[in-house]
């Protein structure tokens, strides 16, 4: 360990007061503007009507339908995404191969396309005038304009969250103790569910809790390929958009305070979890 | 259980890392793989562990080849240089952990896990601490507690990778002593990596001293320090002199040939004369006073040492003109050691001489 903090910057990389005091202003300032007030507003909204009209608004049939599906495509999504981000952590962690650096680039893929670009894709593959549209068309398999759809855009926009989180952590952590287990017998599941996933446990929550916070709150891709079916195909996001968009104001603030209040405790999880995080990296490092 | 390694060739891409390894390990034995880093050794112990596969060449156990076996089937103990201790459990748990993770058919009954788990905690001198965690356990007890790991699944086998690497001077002398102790009651087949000359000479029977993917010389300690193969050897083993000399071969007429004359700082000599060598620094090491000298031929000083009381009576100060003398000296026509027949047929004639 190194013996000073590097948190408080030593006398010489102190900044004089009055550039510390405007740097935080600024800052201060950008944080109330585009993050609290927004906040503020969309709750204020929400609530303008009073308590009784935000809950008619939540309890709405179409708006539960909303929240309904929001729930089971982040049932599927996130999932399908840790199942895939363990592997894929795994895989690039433990082995060397040819195309490892190719892998990589197409992992942070999703981050880098716009949500939108996505959606079109899967239009111009599952749509019906797609690729695979007159087959699918042919036997009766709805994906566009479908949950299926707005499942498949939702996997691939939340796609690099639980891999992002694992491969540095597990790059860090090293293999030896894997390599342990299996010098003393254990099999390749024994090891993983002994070794492993205790090991990468805090990282791998974290990393969930991100995927699923970007699943819920996903609009872009999702937007293009739900064709907006109300009762059907509307996601808590999209759901708030058509109510705006039908000068329901006060409806669509309701919804969209629900979202605010998971991002809320998203961040306040986020927070504990990361916590811990940093603190099993810490201990992991031999003295 | 007898290792048998037979022609063994590994590149890490195109790095070659083992070029060509023969060795056997007699059974009961403790052989020390010794050599600079990234000569290969910790590889070849990893091969022969099963965590490395060999690009060619054989490993085989008691006469049975086992070159394509998993670690998992070769039921070897591997202590780890950073230990690689299970964080998340226990210090009773880690230990267990090879038996609990057997089939259940051939899974110890609850007590007789716990009952081992004790015996072995206790062999390790660590029966007050089953339930601390690794992280609350200096680097000389993890590393007991990762030998009392190994040591658990019973293995006939057991690999160390520059066990005592990470400690400190002190807690290092007395870990390999124990760890010599215990070899000498339990007489498991051992085999453990070191770059620390002085640890394989106190721990092992044999030693390999390895060089750039290939044994160098696999001898006794003591065969290795008097008659080393190779002036790799003869400078790894330690601080050395390397004077030229010439060699006169009585029998062959052949006048003043030119080697080079290994001499060790304890067996060089520093008298009154005058070889062109002036006294440059003296330094009291406390048991042992070390004494450098220049000669304007050579680039790297002649160090002697001796004795304090010795030294105290030399009246070697600096800036004095002195002779070198050599009680010992290996001496090596280029890489290959002039053998002991035809060094008694010779007369060394004069060290510092330039033929």
């Amino acid at each position: 360990m190194v013996p000073t903090d590097i948190r408080r910057p030593s006398a010489a990389l102190r900044d004089p007061r009055w550039l510390r005091w405007t740097l935080l202003s600024i800052a201060l300032a950008f944080v109330a503007l585009f993050l609290v007030l927004p906040l503020v507003a969309v709750f204020g909204y929400a609530f303008e009507k009073g308590w009784e009209v935000w809950l008619a608004s939540v309890m709405d049939e179409e708006a539960r339908a909303a929240i309904r599906l929001t729930l089971l495509v982040a049932a599927i999504a996130v999932p399908l995404n840790t199942l895939f981000g363990v592997a894929a952590a795994w895989l690039v962690t433990r082995y060397a191969f040819r195309g490892k650096g190719l892998l990589l680039s197409l992992i942070d893929l999703p981050f880098a396309v716009s949500p939108v670009v996505a959606g079109l894709v899967f239009v111009l593959l599952f749509g019906r005038q797609g690729w695979l549209g007159p087959w699918l068309a042919e036997h009766d398999v709805k994906i566009i304009f479908a949950v299926p759809g707005i499942v498949l855009a939702t996997t691939f926009v939340t796609f690099p969250f639980v891999a992002r989180e694992l491969i540095p952590l597990m790059q860090a952590q090293g293999a030896d103790e894997e390599r342990a287990a299996l010098t003393l017998g254990a099999s390749g599941w024994a090891m993983f569910r002994r070794v492993t996933l205790p090991k990468i446990g805090w990282g791998l929550v974290y990393g969930v809790i991100l995927c699923n916070a970007r699943a819920i709150g996903e609009f872009g891709a999702v937007s293009v390929v739900s064709g907006h079916i109300r009762g059907l195909t509307n996601t808590m996001p999209l759901h708030v958009e058509v109510l705006y968009n039908e000068y329901q104001r006060t409806a669509a603030f309701a919804v969209a305070s629900l979202l605010a209040l998971f991002a809320l405790f998203t961040l306040v999880l986020k927070q504990l979890i990361g916590w811990r995080v940093r603190r099993a990296a810490d201990t992991e490092t031999p003295a | 259980m007898s290792i048998d390694v037979t022609g063994i060739h590994y590149a890490y891409g195109s790095a070659p890392a083992l070029r060509g390894i023969d060795l056997r390990v007699e059974s009961g034995e403790l052989l020390a793989l010794l050599g600079p880093s990234g000569c290969g050794k910790t590889t070849l112990l990893r091969i022969v562990a099963g965590l490395e596969f060999p690009d060619r060449g054989r490993v085989a156990f008691n006469g049975r080849d086992v070159t394509d076996v998993g670690t998992r089937e070769r039921h070897v103990g591997f202590v780890f240089q950073h230990y690689a201790l299970f964080n998340h459990l226990s210090v009773f748990e880690n230990v267990a952990f090879g038996l609990r993770v057997r089939r259940w058919r051939l899974r110890p009954r609850r007590d007789e896990i716990d009952r081992r788990v004790r015996d072995l905690l206790d062999l390790v001198q660590l029966g007050d601490y089953a339930h601390r965690f690794p992280s609350q356990l200096s680097g000389g007890q993890r590393q007991r507690v990762a030998l009392a790991r190994a040591l658990a699944v019973e293995p006939e086998i057991l690999l160390l990778d520059e066990p005592f690497g990470a400690l400190d001077a002190r807690v290092r002398g007395d870990l390999r002593r124990w760890l010599r102790g215990l070899h000498d009651r339990i007489h498991t087949t051992s085999l453990f990596v070191t770059h620390d000359q002085e640890e394989a000479f106190e721990l092992a029977d044999r030693i390999a001293v390895m060089n750039q993917g290939r044994i160098e010389q696999l001898a006794d300690p003591q065969t290795l320090y008097t008659h080393p193969a190779s002036p790799f050897v003869c400078r790894f083993l330690g601080e050395v002199n390397e004077l030229p000399a010439a060699l006169h071969a009585h029998w062959s007429g052949i006048d003043d040939e030119r080697v080079t004359a290994f001499v060790r700082p304890h067996d060089l000599e520093f008298d009154d004369g005058n070889d062109g060598v002036r006294i440059e620094g003296v330094r009291d090491l406390g048991a042992n006073v070390r004494v450098e000298a220049r000669h304007p031929l050579l680039e790297q000083p002649l160090v002697a040492l001796y004795p304090r009381d010795r030294y105290a009576c030399s009246g070697l100060v600096v800036g004095r003109s002195v002779a070198i003398a050599a009680r010992r000296s290996m001496l090596f026509r280029g890489d290959a050691p002039v053998d002991a027949p035809e060094r008694a047929g010779s007369a060394l004639r004069g060290l510092l001489t330039r033929a």
